[in-house]
Order: C-alpha cells, then structure tokens, then sequence
C-alpha cells in the first residue's frame, strides 16, 4: 500500500475579529446586574475593565446565537441583530456564511461539523442542485475517513490511451504517455494580480507542501519563487514559448492561453514545447456558449490538458444576460459528455475552474466529469479576503496581510485545503469510492434535483410551472 | 387508548422573556401618560408605580399590526401619536430557511398551550426552504366533512408481518427520534420517555447505551444497534418491544456517529465503555454487514436474543433505498425506518448535511411505490424522519407514502431548543437540551419537559385530526399514500386547476 498522503494542518489564526454575524447591543435600561456574564457559555458579556460597576459592550464576535442573555435579561436591555456589514460580504454566489466556514477552516484545518440539522435552502443552483449518493447495505460500502481504509484522492494529468497493442511476441507496441500525479484533485490557478509578495510566495510554497501545483503567469515566475518550478505550471502565450525555455525546461506542466491558432495546429506548439523539455501542455480555455466544441477539437488535435475556465461565480462567459449563461456544473456534464461521444475522453485531462467556493464543489465538479479542479478565491479568502459581487467584483484584503509572515500565510492555505481533503475523503467514503479517479463522470452516483423533482412530483403533477426557485 | 385523553396543562417558557417578532417603538413625543398601559391586554406596556417614565414596552408580547383593528391598540390610543411598531430585527437572528422564526415559535407555543397558535401571523405551516414539503399543500374538498372528531383514530399497527410477534399498536403517528445519552442529557431522555409512555408510543435511545433511569418506561423505548455498538448489551436487547438497527443516519450518511471529546464527559464514558474526553467516531458501515444475506443475520440475532421484539431498520436515503427497503422486508424487519438527508444531529459534517443523499419527500415515495410493487408494502411499517417538523409535514409525509413519522428537532425545539446549532462540542446546548455538563443539564426539570412534549404532540395530533376530518377519513390509515390529495406549487395537474 503507498503511503498515505496527509495534509498537515496546525492552528494559525489571523485576527479578522472585524467581521461578525450577530450584532448585540446594551440598551440604556440595563442595570448592570451581569446576568448576561453569567448565562453566556461564550463569554460575550463582561464587566467593564475600567469601571467594573459597569457591564461592558458585548463582545459579539463570540455569540453563538444561543438566545441566553436575550431571554434571561431581567430588563429586556439586549437587542440583537444581523449585522448589516456582515449581510453585505459577497453577493448571491459567495454567500456570507461561506466566509465564515472557510475562515474557520482556514485557521483551524478541521472539518467544519456542527449539531442540528442542515439550514439552508432545498435546493439552489448550479452545484446546490445535486446531492450525492452514499452506500447501504446493497452496495460496497468503506470505512471513510476515521476508518482504517485507505482512500485515494490522487489524480493524473495527461493523456491516457484508449487501449493497449501488443506485438506477436507479446511486446508492448504502445508508448505509454507521460503524466504528472497530484495527490488531490486540486491545483491552484493564477491568482489576482497585485498580491503582495508574502502572499504569493505562499501559495506557491503551499502548493509545493500539497504536492500540486500552481499555474502562474511565466512573467511572474521571480527567482525567488524559481525553486519551486516543479510545482509552478508557467503560463504564457504560444508565441512566446522562446522566451521562456529556461521555464519550460524545468517546468513538468507548460500552461498556454487559449487562441484560434492552438485550434489549427496543437501539434505544432506541442513540437515546439519537445524540443526543449518533456513538459506536458496544458490549454486554458474560458468557457463560452462554443466550449465543447472548442474542447472536443482541441482534443481531437492531440491536446493533452484543458483547463476550462469559468467566471469567478462559475458562470459562462459570453458576457450576454446571466439567464442564459450555463453553469459550472452543465458547462462540466456538456464538455464530459462531448468527449464520451467522440470516444477520446481518457485521452484529456479536464480541469474545471470558476465558483469552485466549498469542498463539496471538488467531488461535485468531478462528478459531473472533471478530472480535477482548480481554485483560486477560496485561498484567498483563507487568508482574510473579503469578496463583494455588487456593483461590481471587489476583492478586499485585511489590513497589514502583507506584514504576516510567510509560515502563517502558507499554513492557512495548506490547512483551507487540508479541510477539503479531509472533506473529499467523507464524501468518498460514504459513495464507497476509493480511488478519486473513479468519481470522475459518475453521475450515476449522484442525484439531480431536476431528475429526481421530475420523476416524483412531474409524474404525479403532470406540468412543471417553475423551473426553478 | 384514545388520543384525546391525554392531559395536557399550560407549561409557560422557562425563560423570562421569549423571541419577539415585533418592536413596539416609543419616541420622544411619550408623556408617560400611562393611557397603553391602562389600554394593552397583552402587558406589553408597563406603568410602574413611584416611577415617573413608561418601561421599555416588552415586545415579545405584543401581538403585531393585526392589533391595529382592536380599538384597544396602543398606536391608535396614544395622544401623541408616540408608538409605532415594526418588526424586530431580533426576529431575522432565529431560525433558518428549513426551520423558520414563524414554526420555531408556533412550536414553543404548542408545547406551552397544547394548541396551534391563536395568532394568525405565524406562517407555521410551511418553511421557507422553497422545495419538498415547502411547495406542497394539502388540497382539502370543499363542503362540510360529515365526519365527527371523535370518530376519526390516529393509532397504527407496527406489525404488520403477522409472525406471531406482538402486535404493537401506537397511538398517534409518531414516536421520538433516536438521541444518545451524550448527545443529549438524561433529562432530555427521561422527558422523551415518559411522554412516550403517555402517549403509548415510543422513543429511541440512540447510539449510547441504556441509562438505568429508563427501566421504568422500557415498554416504550426502543433501543439502538449502531455501527458502534456503543452500549449494547444483552439485556437492553432483552428489555424492550422494539429494536432498531441504525444503519445510517440521514444527516450523516454514509458516516458514522459522531461523539465529539469534549461531550465525551466521565458518565457518557462509562456509559459507552470509552475512555472520557476522546472523541468517538463510530464506523461506517457495519462491518459485519456487506450484503442483505448478512443483513439477515443481524436481523434473525436480535429475534433470537428477544422472540417478543419487533425490529425496525433505520437507513437513510440513497438513490437505491428501494431497494434497501426491499431487502430489509425480506430479512425480516417490521419496520423500515428512512430518515432523509435534511435530518437532524446532535454533530455532523456541514458538508454531509447538505450534500449527501436524497431528501425525504423522494424516498418515501419511492419506498412506497416499490414495496407496494414487490406486493409487501402491507407487511411493512414505513416510517419517515429527517425533515418532519410540523404536522402538516407528517401529513404530507403519510400522503406520500409513509405509515408514520419520527421526530427529533421538533421535541428539542419544544423544549426550547433555538436551533443554534451548537451542541456538537464544548460544554454542550447553552440551553440545557444536549449537554451532560453538570451545570447546563440541570437548567429544567423533567416534569416541565414531559408536559412541553406532551403538549406539543397533543397540538400535532390535533392538526391531524383536523386535516383527517376535512378529508372525510376516519383513520390516519386511509390517509397513507394518498398522494393525489396533494398539489404541489410548482406544477399543475392536466386535468382541473389547483391552488
């Protein structure tokens, strides 16, 4: 048995104490009696540190939500509220409490688990229309992640063959092509332009730690960064591969910007790329209306990678009305099921990117027949980042970021994605999937809302009004 | 034993000021006159006496802007125009889409009264989860029901095998949700027994072991076979009526219990022949279970070790749990209990609450329909849970197929659980419900709780009578599987227009 792959994650806390859910406030009738200090498991309440005859403000970045205070206030004096700053973070995709969960599991690297049963809404869109299934009784079912079984979340890039041909001695004919092993199906992509530079070293250094990789603009491979080259996937335009051989030596994946011309003649790049190294190529494509075509083509030429990208809230780029720009999830399902049909999907690697916001988007996103995912907001967003969608995508850093050291910038990335593996592991687990590589295109193993509303409620209601919520 | 004998006693909150919905606002223009003090029956407004000011009005008993049309309300009374009223921001803090302010207070006030709300603003029938039970009504026949309440029987048999085993009936619908010793306290526990006893169902006791105080009420409590195996013991096999095989868990599936350290306390420990304070995360699946052959045997174990007991399957819901269910009829159980992936949890992994199996309302059907396909649908008790949080979902829920309903979070919330969501770890539920902490276990005592859930299953089963009597059935039996006394929002029938 390999070795099993652990990530290991260790508290780093960041003081984002700015942002909190609930907001508490002391009304003038409050008698200072510190009923409030004693109910609190969470101690939000205490006495004033200067004048202890005094109650302090609440500390509400500690409440819970619990109602203690608010009922067994003698006078009534508490109030308590969403806070309207709090309401604001993100938007309809990057919802408020994503922030929150992904900051906790950015500090402490666990698996958020909570009591009481799930609160949100029955079903949403894109990814929040499927489920997943799980094994019972009928079925194999494993030990997930606190058994003793071993899971692996190790994906290949590259292309696959179809079949092998032996020769009449029973040589292999076939030439097995290179690929590049990642232990989890995550790599990081380009992230925003003007980091400061303790952030991006970072995430460089935290993608060395996973053992994946990070694609980074050729430009921006510095020389103290250069060391990591293994990990580093350079991205540049085909036309410059000469400047760039030093790179591409080293590199073991070259990323190349998508243009009409890599549609033509794949091959050619491809040559060129050989001559210097045994890189793979990878091919970042936004995802428009054309995608799977575009894909199919590319692939059909002899691509090895394609990286299909969508908008950071996971949505087609045809900058037309957002009612008709697919999703991540159909954009996914449409580019997997193209390539089944032209009978050459093990012979490309698919990495899809854009929204991938929570754990449950990377086995989701395979399901719907992903190789691997690739993020980028969410490590910011580990490392303090607000996101606002309204008027217009802003990203907003915490103040001093940049005087943090390295270590704990690094940590709270590799603890982000320790959580998701460890997350990935559960839902494995209860699907009875060992091996990650078999998620991908398994949709028979999940369960879509349109399928499953249809099939219960259309066969007995006859006509859908609503498409969706 | 009818339904209606049952006793029930107004059992006020334990706290001293309840979640308001409303904030009567007073502004500068107030004279202290003291005129809404004289005029208010709710005692929002007090007058104190020696004091020269008004109190802070108390919002949580005001009754809203349907008050308006009293001549009594204090907007209108006031000289100076100085009170006006808005909805408390308070009131967005409590609850979630799935259990909205409106049912966590309509419930609070079903375990106080015994009745649904008087008020009229409380949309309590309904979530705000915009799906499943969210978007479907009951489509009740229009004309006076010629049926008389005291006609209309709300027991169900259990077993329905007729293997000579016990026939064991329950009175209304439903019974208690599995809660382990350690995910909640012996209070909680003892308080689920005894109403089920004067109820004359059951309740569950979960993944943790058999705590002697239940003795007494053992002809209601079914006991937990989990993956763990935490507390199983001879003779809690022995000592009660039913046994039930907790497979999976809807919030969960696919993984096992889980008990986090810090609620692993000394007593938890002994309890579950653990070691204090570590973690226990119990397997998945059973792992001496790989087939429904093996299923079996599990099955033909406990008739062995108890010939009098019924035994009940608890799965949750797969795209294959027809098949499940199938199985498990033919292993032998009586009762196949689904709980759906919206369930409830003392701890479970966010993720897996949302995103692993389906949720109720597609299982029961799906049961339903291929039970009813392998012609053995009359031989099995179908129970449902994950997600039952009203009457009207029980309802719905026996509409689409089910027999009858466990439920977990709606007996919690009657014990004034806020749905905070913080009982996984630490010292446990700040409100007393799922702690062992020395402290917080103590924060109510046993005879309140039982009366709260008496009270609220009294105002359940009272809904469903009244739902059962505007059908013009006088059973919950006829009620099973009428799915096409349902309609659902988003889609409209061929023939006719609905709702």
């Amino acid at each position: 048995m390999p070795k099993k792959y652990h990530i290991h994650t260790k508290t780093a806390p960041l003081n984002l104490d700015y942002v909190f859910k609930f907001r508490i406030e002391r009304g003038e009738n409050c008698i200072n009696c510190g009923r409030c200090t004693k109910v609190c498991l969470y101690e939000a309440h205490k006495r004033g540190k200067g004048d202890p005859r005094k109650m302090a403000d609440p500390n509400t970045v500690v409440c819970r939500n619990c109602f203690r205070c608010i009922q067994e206030c003698p006078r009534g004096a508490l109030e308590k509220s969403l806070d309207r700053d709090f309401l604001n973070i993100g938007g309809s995709y990057w919802k408020p409490d994503m922030f929150i969960t992904l900051w906790k599991q950015a500090e402490d690297g666990k698996v958020p688990v909570t009591g009481a049963g799930y609160r949100g809404p029955f079903t949403g869109l894109g990814f929040d229309s499927m489920w997943t299934d799980m094994s019972e009784i009928v079925r194999p079912t494993r030990d997930g992640i606190h058994g003793r079984e071993y899971i692996s979340t190790s994906v290949e890039l590259g292309r696959k063959l179809n079949h092998l041909s032996f020769g009449e001695n029973g040589q292999l004919l076939s030439k097995i092509h290179d690929t590049v092993d990642v232990p989890v199906p995550i790599i990081f992509d380009i992230p925003e332009d003007n980091l400061s530079p303790n952030v991006k070293v970072a995430l460089v250094r935290a993608a060395a730690e996973l053992n994946t990789c990070i694609v980074l603009p050729a430009a921006d491979i510095t020389a103290d960064i250069e060391k990591y080259i293994k990990h580093i996937i350079p991205f540049m335009s085909h036309e410059d591969i000469d400047k760039h051989h030093g790179l591409i030596r080293q590199a073991r994946i070259a990323a190349f910007e998508f243009t009409d011309a890599l549609l033509g003649d794949f091959s050619a790049v491809k040559d060129k790329v050989r001559k210097v190294s045994r890189a793979l190529t990878m091919i970042r494509v936004p995802a428009t209306k054309s995608l799977e075509s575009t894909v199919a083509k590319l692939a059909a030429g002899g691509a090895e990678i394609i990286h299909i990208v969508a908008d950071y809230r996971g949505m087609e780029m045809n900058g037309a009305a957002n009612a008709d720009r697919r999703l991540l999830k159909d954009i996914i399902r449409a580019v997997h099921r193209r390539l089944v049909e032209d009978c050459i999907r093990d012979e490309v690697t698919i990495i899809a990117s854009g929204g991938i916001a929570m754990a449950e988007h990377v086995p989701k996103a395979m399901i719907c027949g992903a190789d691997l995912t690739a993020v980028d907001l969410a490590l910011l967003i580990a490392i303090g980042a607000r996101l606002y969608e309204e008027p217009e995508k802003i990203l907003v850093f915490p103040d001093g970021l940049e005087k943090v050291p390295v270590r704990t910038v690094k940590q709270r990335i590799v603890n982000l994605m320790g959580a998701w593996h460890s997350q990935l592991l559960e839902v494995m687990g209860a699907m009875g999937i060992r091996e990650a590589r078999r998620l991908r295109g398994e949709t028979g193993r999940a369960i879509f809302f349109d399928e499953i509303d249809q099939d219960t409620f259309g066969k007995l209601f006859n006509i859908r009004e609503t498409k969706s919520l | 034993m009818k339904p209606s004998t049952v006793r029930i006693k107004k059992t006020p909150s334990r706290f001293k000021h309840q979640v308001p919905k409303y904030k009567v606002n007073r502004s500068a223009e107030c004279i202290s006159c003291g005129t809404c003090a004289k005029s208010c029956p709710y005692g929002v407004h007090e007058r104190v006496e020696g004091r020269n000011r008004m109190s802070v009005p108390i919002d949580y008993k005001c009754i809203g802007f349907d008050c308006q049309n009293n001549d009594f309300c204090c907007i209108a009374k006031c000289p100076r125009k100085a009170l006006s009223l808005s909805l408390n921001p308070m009131y967005e803090t409590l609850g979630d889409y799935r259990w909205t302010a409106d049912i966590i207070t309509a419930t609070w006030i079903m375990a106080e009264t015994g009745y649904p709300p008087e008020r009229k603003d409380l949309e309590y029938q309904v979530g705000n989860s915009g799906g499943g039970f969210d978007k479907l009504r009951l489509n009740f026949p229009t004309g006076r029901s010629k049926i008389d309440k005291f006609e209309i029987s709300t027991e169900i048999p259990l077993n329905r095998r007729n293997d000579g085993r016990p026939n064991v009936v329950i009175s209304t619908p439903m019974y208690g949700g599995g809660m382990s010793f350690g995910s909640v306290s012996l209070a909680t526990m003892i308080s689920k027994a005894r109403n089920a006893t004067l109820w004359n169902t059951f309740t569950c006791t979960g993944e943790g072991g058999y705590p002697d105080m239940l003795i007494p009420y053992n002809h209601h409590v079914i006991t937990q076979v989990a993956t763990g195996l935490f507390g199983v013991r001879e003779e809690t096999i022995q000592q009660v009526r039913i046994v039930e095989f907790k497979y999976a868990q809807g919030a969960k599936p696919g993984l096992g219990g889980h008990l986090l350290g810090d609620k692993n306390t000394e007593s938890v420990a002994r309890m579950r022949e653990a070691v204090k304070g570590t973690s226990l995360f119990s397997p998945f699946p059973f792992h001496s279970v790989y087939s429904i052959e093996d299923h079996k045997k599990h099955i033909d174990w406990i008739k062995e070790m108890n010939p009098q007991a019924l035994v009940s399957v608890k799965v949750s819901t797969p795209n294959d749990v027809d098949m499940v269910a199938v199985g498990s009829y033919y292993a032998g159980a009586h009762i196949i209990h689904i709980d759906g992936g919206y369930g409830g949890t003392g701890a479970a992994p966010d993720i897996a609450k949302k995103n692993i199996a389906m949720p109720i309302e597609y299982a029961i059907m799906k049961v339903h329909n291929f039970l009813k396909d392998e012609g053995v649908r009359d031989s099995m008790t179908l129970i449902a849970s994950g997600g039952i949080r009203t009457a009207h979902d029980l309802a719905k829920a026996i509409c689409l197929g089910a027999d009858g309903a466990v439920v977990g979070t709606a007996e919690l919330v009657s014990l004034e659980c806020v749905r905070c969501g913080n009982c996984e770890s630490g010292r446990g539920c700040a409100r007393g419900i799922a702690s062992t902490d020395s402290e917080l276990s103590d924060l109510f005592e046993e005879e309140w709780a039982t009366q709260r859930l008496t009270n609220m299953y009294h105002a359940w089963n009272v809904q469903l009578v009244e739902i059962l009597q505007k059908f013009g059935m006088k059973s919950v039996r006829e009620l099973v599987g009428r799915a096409d006394l349902l309609t659902h929002i988003d889609y409209r029938k061929e023939s006719g227009v609905c709702s």
